[in-house]
């Protein structure tokens, strides 16, 4: 079983006129959960883009270690799994049709699949819904689906772009609980979200505002630096303090 | 794990594919309609039958150089050539549409021929009658060529480059010639398009950006992604074939394991173009233009179909050497006219290939796994 | 002429799908000047709801009047009079920030002239302040729902519906964004409002909750806590890390009635007093706990969920 760790080293990325990325270091480790979280634009999407290998740095490094050995990205590429920000499922698709179209992109087994499925689907309570297509189900529901994706192959990194954005409160426990379940199998799981509750059950917070790092560690203590009770305490401190 | 090509995944894209279309009524209805609307328009609606086109001679020469010249348009079945009216223009005729043509022989044109100067005629075509004027100046430039020969001192040839184009379609029917040549303008607007689209599509509504993620190859992708259209294509070209046969009565005189061999390489080109299209634009919109342009003109315009590339102008006889349509026409008419062989269309069928491996190559260069602008 | 009494007002409205009902005979209305807050669980027909009453999906049976016009009249006259903004965002990543305003214009049949004047005021009025020849895919994600929110008041709508309009935008813009409805409302504008972020919901003046297409409580958010909630609540805040083995401990527990995370904190209910007390002593010191006033999302969980864990 791989262990995977990600280091990055200042890594900067400039997209069109916007530096999306200026010069951010930080290291994650397996088993633990990490929230990115900040204002848009701060930078959140093109990391995680960077770590899937969607886009390349400008400069600084990205290194991938199994089990603290280096390894290649191509090497861990099939044990990333990653689900976008933006929409990217396909409208007259089912939800079991794409289920299926991607146990065969992953090369799942039928029997590991059949399990999968259904505790993916139990979880999101999509049961009913098997037969929809993306395009008629519900903003949250497409969500669910997303998700359903990107965690159907058992990867060893979970790399989630807002994934509960629009999904409701009560599913966004259960998939926190899924989220659990996922470090408690030294897997690594990287999600940024706009839910700063989400923020404060990470086990690792890295603030991000304008390409930079603002504060990272665990969530508590960096709550304690920066002297907010809460996160959205803290975005809004930092507003008047005029640093957006 | 992921490293090599894996059939399964380049399967499941493919089903994926034909899922999008047998649920898609525009990509179907384009798919399957558009050959019969073409093989009815130009079949039927369109009369390309240039027998007995009427021509108004002036000869203001009167020599015996310039009434064996004229002789030659005589003596084709094509034309009905009349003489002048003396006391009228004959610009006219063309105005008040009695003639599609008009012939003006100036004085002096057998003393130049016979000091050896160059010796000038003037032809005025109806240009408004676009269909028919691109067919009239083939000919014309046969003719005159055989003329020129037959004029011109030294032995007297026989004026072989004009019969030659027609030989093989003895029965001078026009129609049979355009709907050999539908095949060609089939898989070259089809194959192009559905496929700039549907990669295009992927780009454009995101989901690239999770496939891309997951461990397929592109070589997978672009599998998947083009079998299901070369089937597609492949049933489109078989309706037309059939409508050509039971409704036109078009003879089929070739191999058609040969034909099969040309569809396919013409066919995978057309893809092979249609991929690079789409992963260059990464839009949907800018992809079916670019794909109206880089397919339907080519096929259309110069690739013989209509217009004789003979009667081109060099710069754009030239060009069509690097056209795949031009080829696949030859190899086309060839086959269903012509009934040639393997020798005759190695060098055609040489170019698809050639033109092949450039585009393909192309094609896998920029198709990319990321989202780098 | 008497004033119209409700904003909208909807009587048994059934939408079906094919064979699905989405929505299953729901009656509501709502004030002129309220900010309405539209609740459920994902797929409970919130969307579709709002749709109907914009005119963009006819209902299968049930009757609805929304700014005093029934669908009957025809959809067009009730066009002028609301604003939507879809949960999808619908605005042209090509288009610049302008030219987006323009088109938006263009479908409402504003006046060139107005739209100006109309979209300068607009912007002061949400306080948007980005060059207008800005394409609207440079936008960050925050800044483009402003723009989906300016472009449905455009026509200056006397019904404002808004399908998520803060999903995923940073607490910031989340803030001034509810600062901007409550001033919409104070200017007499109907603000029908659906969100996920339960907090938001607060500043509702009523909320509707809905469950598989039926509206299962509708009430002030103060009633609803009350009523949801009769037995007290307690808040669990560690003030260390390695609580989770406590908290998954007390899960078990019988005398407790159920647990829910909130960020770091656990609200607890309790159905046992007597049985609570006993717990609570046998807790170290760490685990902080206090009564606390139910939230919006507790009352979500145990009216959606129908009281199960
Ligand atoms: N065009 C359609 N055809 C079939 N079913 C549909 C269609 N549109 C919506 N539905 C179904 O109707 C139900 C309600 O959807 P709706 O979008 O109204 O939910 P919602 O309450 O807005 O949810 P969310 O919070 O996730 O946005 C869902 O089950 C959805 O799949
Ligand atoms: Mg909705």
């Amino acid at each position: 079983m791989s262990q995977i760790s990600i280091q990055i080293k200042n890594l900067s990325k400039r997209l069109g006129p916007n530096q999306a990325l200026a010069g951010i270091t930080a290291s994650f480790e397996p088993a633990l959960l990490y929230g990115l979280i900040g204002p848009d634009g701060a930078g959140k999407t093109t990391l995680m883009r960077i770590l899937m290998g969607l886009l390349f740095p400008d400069s600084g490094e990205c290194a991938y270690l199994d089990n603290h050995q280096t390894v290649a990205f191509e090497r861990v590429r099939s044990s990333i799994a990653y689900m976008p920000q933006q929409q990217s499922l396909y409208p007259d698709l089912s939800v079991a049709e794409h289920l299926e179209f991607f146990r065969d992109l992953y090369l799942i087994s039928g029997k590991v699949f059949q399990k999968r499925r259904a505790e993916l689907l139990h979880l999101t309570r999509m049961e009913p819904f098997q037969d929809r297509p993306a395009g008629k189900l519900s903003g949250g529901m497409y969500k669910k689906l997303g998700l359903m994706c990107a965690l159907l192959q058992s990867p060893d990194v979970v790399l989630l772009d807002e994934p509960t954005n629009g999904v409701d409160p009560i599913s966004r426990r259960e998939f926190w609980d899924l989220l659990y379940r996922l470090i408690r199998q030294k897997i690594l799981v990287i999600m940024s979200t706009a839910y700063m509750d989400e923020a404060e059950r990470c086990s690792r917070v890295l603030v991000l505002d304008e390409g930079k790092i603002i504060a990272a560690g665990e969530p508590l203590s960096v709550l304690k630096q920066e002297k907010a009770g809460n996160f959205e305490e803290l975005f809004l401190q930092r507003q008047k303090a005029g640093r957006r | 794990m992921s490293a090599g090509f894996r059939f399964s995944r380049a399967w499941s894209i493919a089903r994926k594919e034909v899922r999008h279309v047998r649920r898609d009524p525009f990509t179907l209805a384009t798919a399957l309609g558009l050959p019969i609307l073409l093989v009815v328009f130009f079949g039927y609606a369109i009369d390309f039958n240039v027998k007995d086109i009427h021509m108004i001679a002036a000869d203001r020469d009167n020599t015996r150089a310039s009434r064996e010249w004229l002789k030659n348009f005589t003596s084709s079945r094509f034309f009905k050539l009349e003489p002048a009216d003396p006391g009228q223009d004959p610009q006219s005729a063309l105005d008040t549409e009695q003639a599609k043509g008009v012939i003006i022989i100036e004085p002096g044109f057998g003393n130049d021929l016979g000091a050896g100067r160059p010796a000038e005629v003037q032809i005025l075509l109806d240009g408004a009658d676009n269909s028919t004027t691109g067919i009239i100046s083939g000919y014309l430039i046969g003719i005159q060529q055989a003329a020129w020969k037959k004029i011109s001192s030294g032995p007297r040839v026989q004026p072989l480059s004009l019969q030659t184009r027609f030989l093989f379609n003895q029965e001078q029917n026009s129609r049979w010639f355009v709907v050999s040549g539908l095949v060609v303008v089939v898989i070259g607007v089809l194959s192009i398009l559905l496929t700039a689209l549907t990669v295009a599509r992927e780009w454009e509504t995101g989901s690239m950006e999770l496939l891309l993620s997951t461990p397929v190859r592109p070589l997978e992708i672009i599998f998947g992604k083009l079998a299901p259209y070369l089937g597609l294509v492949l049933v489109s070209v078989v309706m037309v074939y059939l409508v050509a046969r039971i409704q036109f009565g078009l003879p089929f005189m070739g191999n058609h394991l040969l034909f099969l061999a040309g569809i396919l390489l013409f066919l995978c080109l057309c893809l092979a173009q249609g991929l690079l299209i789409s992963v260059i634009t990464r839009q949907q919109q800018l992809a079916m233009q670019l794909s109206f342009i880089s397919g339907l003109l080519p096929t259309l315009l110069l690739s013989g179909f209509i217009f004789p590339i003979e009667s081109m102008p060099p710069f754009f006889q030239y060009l069509t050497y690097i056209l795949a349509p031009r080829w696949f026409m030859v190899i086309s008419r060839g086959l269903f006219l012509k009934g040639v062989g393997l020798l005759e269309l190695a060098q055609p069928l040489f170019m698809l290939l050639l033109l092949n491996l450039i585009m393909m190559g192309l094609a896998l260069k920029r198709f990319k796994k990321d989202l780098e602008p | 002429m008497r004033k119209q009494a409700w904003a909208v007002e909807v009587k048994e409205l059934t939408i079906r799908f094919g064979d699905f009902t989405a929505v299953d005979n729901i009656s509501f209305a709502v004030k002129p000047g309220e900010i309405f807050g539209f609740l459920g669980a994902n797929g409970a027909g919130k969307t579709t709801t709002i749709r109907t009453l914009c005119g963009l999906l006819v209902p299968t049976s049930g009757s609805a009047r929304v700014a005093g016009l029934d669908f009957k009249s025809g959809v067009q006259a009730l066009k002028s009079k609301v604003g939507y903004m879809s949960q999808r965002f619908t605005l042209y990543n090509d288009l610049t920030i302008s030219e987006n305003m323009a088109f938006a214009a263009s479908l409402r049949k504003l006046k060139p002239g107005v739209l100006q004047s109309r979209t300068r005021e607009l912007f002061k009025f949400v306080e948007f302040d980005y060059p207008v020849k800005t394409l609207v895919k440079n936008l960050p994600g925050g800044i483009k729902q402003q723009l989906s929110l300016a472009a449905s008041l455009l026509h200056n709508p006397e019904i404002v519906f808004l399908d998520e309009p803060t999903a995923g935008v940073s607490p910031v813009i989340r803030n001034k964004f509810w600062a901007l409805i409550r001033k919409l409302a104070r200017a007499g504008k109907t603000m029908f409002v659906t969100t996920h972020y339960l907090q938001e919901a607060e500043e509702c003046n009523r909320i509707a909750l809905m469950r598989e297409g039926r509206i299962i409580a509708l009430d002030t958010p103060q009633r609803l806590k009350t009523q949801a909630f009769p037995e007290p609540l307690i808040e669990i805040n560690p003030e260390v890390g390695g609580s989770r083995q406590w908290v998954e401990k007390l899960k078990l527990d019988p005398r407790i009635g159920c647990i829910q995370p909130y960020g770091r904190r656990y609200h607890v209910l309790i159905q046992n007093q007597a049985g609570w007390k006993k717990v609570a002593r046998t807790m170290p010191k760490s685990l902080k706990t206090r009564p606390i006033q139910p939230s919006l999302e507790d009352v979500f969980i145990r009216l959606v969920e129908g009281g199960r864990t």
